[in-house]
């Protein structure tokens, strides 16, 4: 763990530019980004390194703070939303329903039932979306080429699902306060389905050729275990917590929109890590959690195109919003973590506070205290399990 | 006097015959010690030829091999199915900036490329590209190979070193202690043939392995057993001694940028990939020869039959087969490379050590028990 | 448990600092200027006692708070003398939440850290100390985490101006 006395030596005055420990004969401080291949993005760690033995490790973020949250204080509630999308731009739909949610909360409305459905189908698929990048990425740090590439076919057929309902890619904007921005497409939901048949096959490819590799194990298991005690301590959510073998989704514990009714048909499991290939907690706990979690999310699909209602898609309400007086919390299951936004009104048409917790945040703040110990190579199998992205850390 | 010193230490066959038949069209104003020197040159001339023409292609290989894997078709576009890609690349490697980085070590950085490729293409001198054409037909054949070979770590590390930069310092550490460690199995390894064969020539071994139509192959276990794990040891090794996945750390694309070769850019750094491209071919060529049959193929058998042992065609069929025997193995690596995630290197260290270098032992040792014991009462040993 | 039980047990186990709470309610009638409060309900504790409070709640087996959600600040406009502290926090075992205000006056924005209760909290009281201006007293590390070091202000305050340049490039 990082002391405070390194800590203010790496702290420059104000007005210089920060430079690194000079260099000693044992201790060789490294510098892992702004650019690099690993880090999922724009952030930079400092690691002290013994030869190849990591002591120390310090993650400076900053790099793609955008000040969303002081927009969120400038544009009107419904103009923030494509804000929202580009947090966690691998995952917006679940972005977009996290701030629709607190803003419905807040306002008291209720959601038609077609569009809560079509929301959740959307928000499953995103899951499904990101956990591909999130274990094809994993991959590609740990040396595996190909998987990234397979399942970046599945993912184009995902997007090219969002394109249809709503014309974009990868940001959205598509969940709105009261519902979703319009109905979808005549044979979508039939395409949807086909997604999931031709998912499930595929699902089981990827298993096959990284889940279970011989050498992929043996690059994850045992490294960067995470205790559920120390899980707890540092507000870990999302496969970060139920890698470590914590019982914890909000979908189930918490539920919102319609996972009452899917929980109670039984449809989904909550998939925990379970130490069945190292310790628990490990690496491969934290990406066999992923990799399980999108045949469920398939089957929360299949549930909703199975009881699809007819109605309409957005609430009744005003073209201008304005918010009722008052404060609002909605935390929802990002693929991350616990995706909250919390949202101070006063009535008018801009938002008091937008705060958004982000959960690669907080997860990232693990890192201080399970890098030190590992290998220079296990840092990057450590990072990459975290499961982070960059937009939503610095928001 | 000069000239017979200078042709005393001109290597023997294939620069010989070029000498002669140098000195049979020269011209009398020219000197006659002009004659070897060109001789060689040519020679070497057509090593460096030899292995660019190896190391291009292999590249164009390499990104249809990746491609069709990874569900998608590689370069289209240089020409039919890209085959010209390689060239553009060359060319667009050609133009860049010679750069040196500041406070790099610029001798040794200019050095180490140049180290790396020559150790590779001296390699090239003693490998027999057709049964009557080679350059130098030393005793010492695959014993030259595998030390010519070793000499790239020095190159490897000082390009590490010179490059000022920790990520690339990393990187030559990490490969100068793989390519040590897996020098053990794959030398005790190829003990295996060496003891059934009984010598270290190239075209010596290939020869013991004709006749029968294949059969003679000492892949083959009624040969001996112990060859097939002596094979698959040898293949793992040549992985990590050409720094192929899953051995592939040093340049660990995804951890340190690229590993030594991080600071290097246009033709230096092309360098540094001809010499793997050819080092993966030479030792690939070193397994056929060892354990596939080397010059032995239907289409030489039948080149000898039809044009006589010896003849040009036989040759030129001889030569064609190892060529292709020698990218079946490249197809392999690559294969590999773009199936396999990356071994950590403690875990390369540890298989190298406690598990390939005794299996190694345990496969000479089983080998030799059975050439001593077993070989003189198998009928088709004898003769 | 419901806002009403948890309130009631926090009163029970006396949790250090709880000065009130707040109840979303319709607006009043006979008011017209009240716009009454919707959302979700909240306590206010003293802020030099909230990591006594945030330990307490997450001790006491009936309460079980054990995870710290967040950990942020609101600045509820420009005439308001104080800065609202709001922690939010989560129980896994008895699956409620609990939100948890402090005002602090933007005088003297400075308060004890909760560093030492919940590891999760350094980096969130990083955060809002960098914007909105609040000294976590015993944060062991208490660097900007998203702005740069020499940042001048404090952004996310209502009043908060946004300097003309940085370094020599200009924010215009």
């Amino acid at each position: 763990m990082v002391e405070t006395k390194d800590a203010q030596r790496t702290t420059a005055d104000p007005g210089k530019r920060e430079f690194m420990l000079d260099v000693r004969t044992q201790d060789m401080e490294v510098n892992m980004g702004p650019q690099h291949p690993a880090t999922h993005g724009v952030m930079r760690i400092l690691v002290r390194a013994d030869g190849e033995v990591c002591t120390g490790a310090q993650p400076h973020l900053g790099y793609l703070h955008r000040c969303a949250e002081k927009i969120g204080e400038n544009v009107e509630w419904l103009q923030y939303l494509p804000y929202t999308d580009r947090y966690d731009y691998l995952a917006a739909m679940n972005n977009n329903l996290g701030y629709s949610m607190a803003v419905e909360k807040l306002m008291g409305i209720e959601i038609p039932r077609r569009a809560m459905m079509i929301r959740t189908i959307c928000a499953e698929l995103n899951r499904i979306g990101s956990h591909l990048i999130a274990f094809g990425t994993y991959g590609l740090d740990i040396g595996a080429f190909t998987p990234f590439l397979y399942m970046f076919r599945e993912r184009e057929w995902m997007m090219a699902l969002f394109e249809k309902i709503c014309g974009a890619r990868l940001t959205y904007s598509y969940i709105r306060i009261g519902g979703v921005f319009n109905d979808a497409p005549p044979g979508w939901l039939s395409e949807v389905e086909r997604f999931c048949d031709v998912f499930e096959e595929k699902w089981h490819e990827y298993v096959d050729l990284l889940m279970v590799n011989h050498i992929f194990v043996q690059r994850t298991a045992n490294i960067g275990v995470i205790p559920r005690a120390m899980a707890l301590d540092f507000g870990l959510t999302g496969p970060m917590l139920r890698g470590s073998g914590v019982d914890w989704d909000l979908r189930r514990d918490m539920p919102y929109e319609l996972y009452v009714e899917i929980w109670k048909s039984g449809c989904f499991q909550i998939p925990l890590g379970k130490g069945e290939r190292g310790t628990l907690g490990d690496c491969w706990d934290r990406s066999y959690v992923r990799v399980m979690e999108m045949m469920e999310s398939i089957q929360i699909v299949r549930w909703c195109l199975g009881s699809i209602a007819s109605g309409p898609v957005i609430a009744d309400i005003p073209k201008t919003i304005r918010v009722p007086n008052g404060e609002a919390y909605a935390g929802i299951e990002n693929p991350r973590g616990e995706l909250g936004h919390y949202v101070v009104s006063d009535g008018g048409k801009v938002a008091i506070r937008c705060r958004v917790r982000g959960p690669s945040f907080t997860n990232l703040a693990v890192l201080e205290e399970i890098l030190p110990g590992a290998l220079i190579a296990d840092t990057i199998a450590i990072i990459g399990s975290t499961d982070i992205v960059v937009g939503e850390t610095d928001r | 006097m000069l000239t017979s010193m200078l042709a005393a230490s001109v290597p023997q066959t294939g620069t010989n015959a070029i000498n002669d038949f140098l000195a049979g069209v020269k011209p009398d104003y020219v000197p006659g010690w002009a004659v070897p020197l060109t001789a060689i040159g040519i020679a070497v001339g057509l090593t460096v030829a030899i292995i660019s023409v190896v190391a291009m292609f292999s590249v164009w290989l390499e990104r249809k091999v990746a491609g069709h894997i990874q569900c998608r078709y590689g370069p289209m576009r240089a020409g039919w199915h890209g085959w010209l890609q390689p060239i553009a690349d060359g060319v667009k490697l050609l133009l860049k900036e010679d750069l040196v980085p500041l406070g790099a070590d610029r001798v040794l950085y200019v050095l180490a490329p140049a180290l790396v490729l020559a150790s590779v293409l001296a390699a090239m001198a003693v490998y027999p590209l057709a049964p009557g054409f080679f350059f130098a037909d030393i005793d010492l054949g695959i014993f030259f190979v595998l030390a010519m070979t070793s000499t790239t770590t020095i190159g490897v590390v000082m390009a590490g070193w010179s490059s000022n930069s920790k990520w690339s310092l990393y990187g030559a550490m990490r490969e100068a202690a793989q390519v040590v460690a897996y020098e053990i199995p794959l030398g005790i390894s190829l003990l295996v043939p060496i003891m059934v064969a009984g010598s270290f020539n190239l075209l010596e071994v290939s020869r013991a392995q004709t006749g029968f139509f294949g059969l003679n192959w000492y892949i083959w276990p009624w040969i001996n057993p112990f060859m097939l794990p002596a094979f698959v040891l040898f293949f793992i090794a040549i992985l990590a001694e050409t720094k192929r996945a899953p051995f592939d750390l040093p340049e660990a694309e995804s951890e340190l940028v690229a590993g030594f070769m991080t600071e290097y850019s246009g033709i230096r750094w092309s360098f540094f990939f001809m010499e793997e491209y050819a080092a993966m071919f030479l030792y690939s060529v070193v397994g056929a020869f060892f354990f596939f049959g080397g010059f032995e193929s239907p289409l030489t058998w039948g080149a000898a039959k039809l044009a006589g042992d010896g003849s040009v065609l036989h040759q030129v069929a001889a030569g064609t087969t190892l060529v292709v025997k020698g990218f079946a193995g490249v197809f392999l690596m690559m294969w590999l490379r773009w199936t396999l995630p990356r071994v950590r290197i403690d875990q390369v260290m540890t298989l190298g050590y406690k598990y390939l270098t005794p299996l190694a032992l345990v496969c000479v040792l089983g080998a030799g028990l059975w050439e001593v014991f077993l070989t003189p009462i198998l009928p088709w040993r004898h003769g | 448990m419901d806002f009403r039980g948890i309130l009631d047990r926090l009163q029970v186990v006396g949790a250090p600092g709880l000065l009130g709470h707040d109840l979303p309610r319709p607006p009043d009638p006979k008011d017209k200027k009240d716009k009454g409060r919707g959302g979700d309900p909240f306590v206010w504790v003293e802020p030099e006692k909230l990591p006594a409070f945030l330990e307490c709640c997450r001790d006491d087996a009936r309460l079980s708070l054990e995870l710290l959600v967040d950990l942020s600040a609101v600045d509820p406009s420009k005439d308001d003398p104080n800065l609202w502290v709001v922690t939010h926090l989560l129980s896994l075992a008895l699956r409620h939440r609990l939100e948890v205000k402090c005002a602090l006056p933007k005088a003297a924005a400075t308060m004890p850290s909760s560093a030492s209760v919940h590891r999760g909290a350094q980096w969130h009281e990083r955060e809002c100390a960098e914007m909105f201006g609040i000294t976590f007293r015993g944060h062991p590390d208490p660097r900007h985490i998203l702005l740069p070091e020499d940042w001048i202000g404090f952004p996310l305050r209502k009043d908060y101006v946004f300097p003309d340049e940085y370094h020599g490039i200009s924010c215009k």
